[in-house]
């Protein structure tokens, strides 16, 4: 599990360097400020696919468990707590 | 247990009690009744915008005055003392203590809060909750600018004196058998939100005198005439609520702690992610003050550095969502009225914090500022998240408070209402504001597409409107005529209700 969770974190870091690049590169000089916006809309459209991505699937899942574990579905079983004093 | 309405004391015994729960009654009846006034406000807002050009407000001074005791009285006369009520209440009961730590700070810092509220109502100020400067220090009509300044002030006072009463609660009066990786998420809650207000609030309480004496004339700190820079104000501003923020949200992601695994019927996922996602929330709320100020002409290194910190607290809150996702897996939901608004607020809180990483990057930030956008992003998260767990969580400690149930039918009707009307005023001014209208006007332009929108938004205040005369006639009448609660199950769901009915502490 640690090994998982250190391969995760060398991952995200060398996600995270390259868009740290551009920021901390970017000089102040006149001419660069339309790049530099190009750069950053670039990655706000990368960023909000993942955003709506993400949402649809969380919250399509909150729909369905919602639905899937009601009392009242046909499926539902009692949880292995009830009758206890948890 | 206190069943305060089933042994009815003289009301002066109530009020003049430093009991843990009797302060948390005087709260709670108190925050609910600047509920209802802030939203009287939010209706004639509404209502004022519902066409171009003037409908029932007279002028753009008098609804500048509404919108800024509108904004001031939910954040700080209703959402933070609902919570300190709920904390009152069940904080000393979670960490097996006979009361708050401090109980006669305790009741002053309730007593704080009337004279405070007084000051702002009677004064009715116009400057926005923000005290823009340099207006506000130059031209505000006084003495209603100097009576919100007091009155923030004040509140300040009773935040922080509040706060120091739940730290040293929790941290040195718990029960010595419970280690601190025991006590209950609820009261973790208490503690992270308290931390910040003891780091964040001394910060405002400085500007506040600053501004005053800029009033006076005596400084100039932020008054361009005499050399003083109103970004200063706006740094020191944010600083002190943007973690304000979470301060009003974590408290009601506890409250969800608190409903989600009862009507699951299952205990909650991951106790421990859920105090890590607490503590990262309560640090990472410092990193992101100036995501509030992009348009200001900050660098593009600062800009970026505020965007990542904003960024930075996505992680800790999809925990909070992903526990409760799991908990809710392969459960058996009994959806009673709490456990409805509780979801409800998840569903919110998901979309308002999609909402937040699109207003933390820079470009949607710039063409979003001071738009109608902002105003459904924030109002999203305090109705839509954190108003909607205090109310799940109200009607969860009902039984409890009053001894008896509320009906239930009429708390589904409220939550429906609600939900539907906060989805058509929030979501829809968000949109608006993506079509380019200014928040804080009093009239607009004939637009067709803006006349739509307003109009769509003002009919979910309405029903929000009629929505809270539900909750509050079933609040009233179930005190008094509803079904005695089984105090041992009220809803039903098996296990026990809550803290054990022997752990009521004695009155003092």
């Amino acid at each position: 599990m640690k090994g998982v969770i250190g391969l995760l974190a060398v991952l995200a870091v060398l996600v995270v360097i390259p868009v740290a690049e551009y920021a901390f590169a970017a000089g102040d000089e006149p001419g660069e400020y339309l790049d530099r916006r190009v750069v950053i809309w670039n990655l706000f459209f990368r960023m909000m696919t993942i955003a709506f991505v993400v949402g649809a699937v969380v919250s399509g899942t909150i729909i369905w468990q919602v639905w899937r574990f009601r009392e009242s579905h046909p499926k539902a079983k009692p949880t292995p707590y009830e009758g206890t004093d948890w | 247990m206190v069943l305060e309405l089933q042994k009815p004391r003289p009301i002066w015994q109530i009020m003049f009690s430093t009991h843990h729960t009797d302060v948390g009654l005087l709260y709670l009846i108190m925050s609910l009744g600047f509920l209802f006034l802030g939203g009287a406000l939010a209706l004639a807002i509404r209502a004022e915008l519902f066409l171009p050009g003037s409908q029932i407000i007279g002028d753009a001074m008098t609804f500048n005055r509404m919108f800024t005791v509108h904004g001031t009285t939910l954040i700080f006369l209703f959402i933070i003392p609902f919570a300190s009520a709920v904390g009152n209440y069940f904080v000393p009961i979670m960490v097996r203590y006979k009361d708050m730590a401090y109980p006669k700070l305790n009741a002053i810092a309730f007593w704080l809060i009337p004279p405070a509220g007084a000051l702002i109502w009677l004064g009715f100020a116009d400057f926005t909750w923000y005290a823009t400067p340099p207006y506000s220090i130059i031209s505000a009509p006084g003495p209603a600018a100097d009576m919100w300044i007091f009155g923030l002030k004040i509140l300040g006072i009773s935040s922080i004196l509040g706060s120091i009463n739940f730290v040293v609660t929790i941290m040195r009066c718990k029960h010595p058998d419970m280690s601190l990786g025991q006590v209950p998420l609820l009261a973790w809650s208490f503690l992270t939100s308290s931390l910040i207000i003891l780091v964040a609030m001394p910060t405002f309480a400085a500007a506040l005198l600053m501004l005053l004496t800029d009033r006076l004339g005596v400084s100039g700190f932020f008054n361009p005439a005499m050399g003083g820079d109103p970004i200063a104000y706006a740094h020191l501003f944010w600083f002190t609520f943007h973690p304000e923020v979470y301060v009003l949200v974590i408290p009601a992601i506890g409250m969800m702690y608190e409903i989600i695994p009862r009507f699951s019927r299952k205990p909650i996922h991951s106790y421990q992610s859920g105090i890590t996602a607490f503590v990262l929330l309560s640090i990472v709320g410092f990193s992101s003050w100036a995501h509030h100020m992009y348009a200001t002409g900050m660098s593009f290194t600062e800009k970026t550095v505020f965007m990542v910190g904003t960024l930075a607290a996505v992680p800790a809150s999809a925990l909070h969502v992903f526990n409760f996702v799991a908990t809710m897996w392969n459960s058996r939901i009994r959806f009673s009225t709490p456990m409805m608004w509780a979801i409800g607020g998840i569903a919110l809180f998901f979309s308002a914090g999609a909402g937040g990483v699109a207003n933390a990057a820079m470009p949607l930030d710039f063409t979003t500022h001071d738009t109608y956008w902002v105003v459904g992003h924030f109002h999203l998260f305090v109705m839509g998240t954190i108003a909607f767990g205090s109310i799940g969580y109200l009607y969860y400690m009902y039984p409890y408070v009053t001894g008896r149930m509320y009906n239930e039918t009429m708390g589904k009707v409220h939550f429906v209402m609600s939900f539907i009307g906060t989805v058509m005023v929030f979501f829809t001014q968000h949109v608006l504001g993506l079509y380019g209208m200014p928040r804080r006007i009093y009239d607009y332009p004939p637009i067709p597409e803006w006349i739509t929108m307003n109009q769509i938004a003002s009919i979910g205040a309405m029903i929000i409107g009629v929505s809270m005369a539900i909750f509050l006639a079933n609040m009233i009448y179930s005190a008094g005529k509803g079904k005695p609660a089984n105090i041992e199950d009220p809803f039903g769901v098996g296990g026990r209700y809550y803290y054990p009915f022997e752990a009521k502490n004695p009155h003092h």
